[in-house]
């Protein structure tokens, strides 16, 4: 992925591939990233509590309660170092907490993570980790708590927000948006496609106002009709006088008859429609 | 045609492609599903076929929302048509056995934490035996009387269940092969930060054995440490190199740039890292199975000289640099 080259807008990272597209990314930030880890240690936490009590009613069961202890301090051992590793490395860059987050660990050329590059970026963990703050509950009983500060200072001092483990590694932590596709484009009740017949046919809608169209009717469900109102009235104002048009035709109507008239019909079969709608 | 008419059109290959792309997600990772070529090849035909209407999403006039839609399809389908290709089991084993000692061997960085290692090891072992006072100074007068304490028994005699050898294989896996991962971490800080940790776990482990030898319980702390030594101690130079290894290479670049030169050294480090895990694995197994109990002391000591003679096997017979045939040079 050699050819793959980048720019960068803000939080917003283009890459151009090599089949010559453009794919967007936004790059995550360490709040977004802090709720992933937090999920993440409670996972960890909750798991390695109910393998304790699961582990060890069995050893001690047979009587190899030594044993139990062993194995639950190997495990211990390994999620504490390889837990990040080994989802990142095998589900492709997402552990569940970034995956509940809509997180994903990503190469900066926006392709998926080697295992070795997941597991590289997770033991340095350690060291973005820092300081240490030992936190003194009882007199015997320490609780570390992470500070994360070299962590965040790296990340805040590049535009990708990678820390250290990112750094040596070329990993980026990106925020995977992901849109939906609508079932069908919104249908026009027939008083709309009367308004849009009484468009002149040579008006042609040109793509700013086509953008604008589609972006107001296809959210006009979500808002109030006063609201609708307000939002169509000045762009229905300048259209009404240009189409020589009634001030009797409403703003969102016309809105709608225009979005109509852009996407949907064609002329031909605008007329066809018509005498639908006129025999029934 | 309408926008209308070429979205009812594409709709399907749209949606295939997005159905596709779980089907290759899915297909990632442990499972030994493999997506049967013509799966991949109509993945491929969708995938470009899509890029293609991104193009022209302008020139069609499509809804901003489902230039969106497209966008984010096409990226989803562009990650999952390039990706790494996974570990695999025989390239990890060449890897360990074939490459990773030669690499080993020409590493200067190794041999650094090597001489530092056992130079201040063997120094303040010295120092602690012939100087009264010092090991008192370097490692404090409660954890030498801790020390002596432990080993008041000789090994074996302790009441020591089977079991609680276990307990203390899991102990030794959490706690040394932590110290080795930590110890490799810190190497991250420009070198230093390993060189420094590596120096005060060498002085403290050399002061220790120097003063354990003045002691009455001399025996019984060699009866111990001795069969799991060769393996522990290595194990933790091995970490500290690699760590070495990539602190230095932000510093000293050999003219690539520092990310860059730092990202070739994490391509032997890593491996070597898991090479040092493994290593304070058999090293827990062996101190906790072989080091506390009751065999005699030369087959601990036969145990030590069997794992020295390995680790020179795999540091020196097959790190011996060597051209091999078929091979290319620059490799």
């Amino acid at each position: 992925m050699s050819t793959t080259t980048s720019e960068q807008l803000e939080t917003t990272i283009l890459l151009v591939t090599p089949e010559n597209f453009g794919v967007t990314h936004r790059v995550a930030g360490p709040f977004l990233r802090l709720a992933a880890y937090l999920i993440d240690f409670a996972i960890r936490v909750l798991f390695l509590y109910a393998v304790l009590q699961i582990v060890m009613s069995i050893f001690v069961a047979i009587g190899l309660e030594g044993y139990g202890v062993g194995l639950f301090l190997v495990l211990l051992f390994f999620i504490d170092w390889f837990y990040g590793g080994f989802f990142e490395g095998f589900f492709n860059g997402q552990t569940p907490g970034k995956r509940i987050c809509r997180l994903r660990v990503v190469t900066i050329d926006g392709g998926p993570i080697s295992p070795l590059q997941a597991f590289l970026r997770n033991i340095l963990r350690f060291i973005d980790s820092m300081p240490v703050y030992i936190w003194v509950i009882a007199l015997d009983k320490f609780i570390p708590l992470c500070l994360y500060q070299v962590g965040l200072w790296a990340a805040m001092s590049n535009p990708r927000f990678q820390r250290l483990g990112d750094l040596v590694c070329g990993t980026m932590v990106i925020f995977e948006e992901r849109h939906w596709l609508r079932p069908a484009m919104p249908k026009p009740d027939p008083l709309t496609i009367e308004v849009a017949s009484s468009i002149p046919p040579n008006f042609e809608v040109s793509k700013s106002l086509a953008r604008v169209l589609a972006y107001y009717v296809e959210r006009r469900h979500k808002f109030s009709p006063m609201r609708l109102y307000e939002m169509a009235e000045p762009l229905a104002t300048q259209l009404r006088a240009e189409l020589e048009l009634p001030e009797s035709v409403g703003a969102d109507r016309l809105l709608c008859a225009l979005y109509y008239r852009a996407f949907i019909s064609d002329s031909q079969e605008q007329t066809q429609r018509e005498s639908l709608v006129i025999q029934t | 045609m309408k926008v209308s008419e070429l979205l009812n059109k594409k709709r399907d290959q749209w949606q295939e492609l997005d159905r596709l792309c779980q089907v290759m997600a899915g297909a990632m990772g442990f499972s030994r599903r493999r997506v049967p070529p013509e799966i991949v090849l109509r993945f491929s035909q969708l995938h470009r076929s899509a890029i293609a209407d991104l193009a022209l999403a302008e020139a069609y006039q499509l809804p901003p929302d489902v230039t969106e839609y497209l966008r984010c399809l096409v990226a989803r389908a562009h990650s999952q048509l390039y990706r790494r290709r996974s570990l695999s089991f025989r390239g990890l084993l060449d890897t360990v056995f074939r490459v990773l000692p030669q690499k080993f061997f020409t590493d200067r960085c190794l041999w650094l934490a090597f001489f530092i290692f056992w130079g201040t090891f063997f120094g303040s072992g010295l120092y602690a035996y012939y100087q009264p006072g010092f090991a008192e100074h370097v490692v404090g007068e409660q954890q030498l009387a801790g020390l002596q304490e432990m080993y008041s028994f000789p090994a074996g005699s302790r009441p020591m269940g089977d079991d609680d050898s276990g307990m203390m294989f899991g102990y030794y896996v959490f706690n040394n092969a932590g110290i080795g991962l930590r110890v490799f971490a810190l190497g991250l800080a420009f070198g230093v930060g390993g060189m420094v940790i590596l120096l005060i776990n060498a002085s403290h482990l050399g002061t220790m054995f120097g003063y354990m030898a003045t002691t009455e319980q001399s025996g019984n702390f060699f009866h111990f440490v001795t069969a799991h030594g060769p393996f522990e101690l290595t194990a933790i130079v091995l970490a500290a190199g690699a760590g070495m290894r990539l602190g230095f290479s932000i510093v000293y670049t050999s003219g690539f740039t520092r990310r860059d030169s730092l990202r070739e050294a994490s391509q032997t480090a890593l491996p070597a890292i898991g090479v040092a895990v493994a290593m304070f694995g058999v090293a827990a197994l062996i101190e906790a199975f072989v080091s506390p109990s009751v065999l005699p002391y030369w087959v601990k000591a036969a145990v030590a000289v069997l794992s020295t003679v390995l680790l020179f096997l795999y540091f020196f017979v097959l790190g011996w640099p060597r051209k091999e045939q078929g091979e290319v040079a620059s490799d």
